[in-house]
């Protein structure tokens, strides 16, 4: 997910990974990653069939700074875009086209409003 | 035809294994790629099946242990089990990639490639010899050899059409397991049977499977498939088998794919992004907000993603 002003400046971005943690052998703390050394689980958070994951996102629109010792709020837009993306990426990176496939891709224009106190 | 007819002068001069009555091995080994990708080739069935067998041409069954077209990603992980494991484990017996055989191999190819069974130890280390020589590379030739031993048809519709072989019987040479019995017109599988699970998730759950696979001597683990099909999708009220989404709704038929198809994905995944903007206030400080849900609702038979 990233938040970006309308001259391209992202001012957050953040991802979520759902996904089981294969157990290393069988043993201990360590995920193990090839088939070869995968038996067993030691999280699962991969999405659970005929259930839904939802998952909230505060983002914050300002900077902080203080002066006078007071907290100061500076607001970094008033319209800005919010993209959504979901990837299924069993190997490598995003920008591998033979394992990476982007499932699913939305924008959200937003505003905050001006004025008022 | 032509390549109909040479298929079947293929098969009739390799020495098919199959299991008979008693589970007994009735015939030789493979010894090479050539004589087990003939053993089990499915060319002769596009003569009657051609829409069948140009889906199945497309999916990642016809090419289980080169992997993606574009990537051969399975390849590559085969050598990664070579590098990564098989040498580095004290008792493997493998040093080098030229000790790999068949008992080694087997913990990919007992659902990359479960006819490795019906090889001897030449072919494992001819199949690695390719693996190799496309990873270090990109030997096109190479890459037709991995791709001429696959899951064909032979393997769901005959190898490994029966699970239960105690009660339902072992697979036979010349049957093809389907949907109704009778006479079938090849003369390499010359009938055919009514299989009890051709249209069961269990079919599937052979290969894409519960987990470790335990009864190997280093269990792997690469599927789950089938293990949050049965422990978390039957449970919420799941009902539909394997077939029913990935060839039925899909509307893919033999060209049975998963996450990197269009159909799969708007079949697996509904995403819903709800957004709004605020500006929290605590006595003079303003603090504006974007606040985002994003609900993710997961419809396959299974977990997203498998592993």
């Amino acid at each position: 997910m990233t938040a970006k002003t309308n001259d391209g400046s992202v001012f957050y971005n953040t991802e979520k990974i759902y996904m089981p943690t294969p157990q290393q052998f069988g043993r201990g703390d360590k995920m193990g990653r090839g088939p070869y050394e995968k038996s067993g689980m030691l999280r699962d958070a991969s999405l659970p069939p005929h259930k839904t994951v939802k998952e909230q996102f505060s983002i914050p629109v300002y900077t902080d700074a203080t002066k006078d010792g007071k907290v100061v709020r500076t607001l970094l837009a008033n319209d800005f875009t919010v993209d959504v993306e979901v990837w299924y990426l069993p190997y490598g990176k995003k920008d591998d086209p033979g394992n990476a496939q982007k499932w699913f891709a939305v924008s959200k224009q937003m505003h905050i409003e001006k004025g008022g106190k | 035809m032509r390549v109909c007819t040479s298929a079947f002068v293929l098969l009739s001069l390799t020495a098919p294994f199959w299991l008979g009555g008693d589970g007994a091995a009735e015939e030789t080994k493979a010894k090479t790629i050539a004589e087990l990708a003939a053993m089990y080739d499915s060319s002769s069935c596009k003569e009657c099946h051609a829409d069948i067998h140009g889906q199945w041409l497309k999916s990642l069954h016809a090419r289980s242990i080169f992997g993606p077209e574009a990537v051969g990603r399975t390849a590559a992980t085969i050598k990664t089990t070579i590098e990564n494991g098989l040498k580095e484990w004290p008792e493997s017996g493998v040093k080098t990639p030229e000790d790999v055989g068949v008992k080694h191999l087997m913990i990919c190819a007992k659902c990359h490639l479960p006819q490795l069974q019906e090889a001897e130890d030449s072919v494992a280390r001819e199949i690695v010899k390719n693996v190799y020589a496309f990873a270090d590379n990109g030997d096109e030739q190479a890459k037709r050899a991995l791709e001429s031993l696959n899951i064909g048809c032979t393997i769901c519709h005959g190898r490994n059409a029966i699970v239960h072989k105690w009660t339902d019987g072992y697979p036979k040479k010349d049957v093809v397991y389907g949907s109704k019995d009778g006479a079938h017109d090849d003369p390499d599988h010359s009938v055919m049977k009514q299989s009890k699970i051709i249209k069961e998730t269990i079919l599937c759950g052979q290969c894409h499977g519960l987990g470790p696979n335990l009864e190997l001597d280093n269990p792997t683990q690469c599927a789950t498939l089938y293990g949050t099909h049965l422990y978390a999708y039957v449970p919420e009220g799941g009902t539909k088998t394997c077939q029913e989404c990935h060839m039925r709704a899909s509307g893919l038929g033999h060209n049975i794919q998963s996450y990197r198809d269009p159909a799969m994905i708007k079949l697996a995944l509904d995403v819903d992004v709800e957004v709004q903007a605020l500006q929290w206030r605590d006595i003079t400080t303003m603090t504006p907000l974007a606040n985002v849900t994003v609900a993710l609702t997961n419809k396959a038979g299974h977990s997203i993603p498998d592993g």
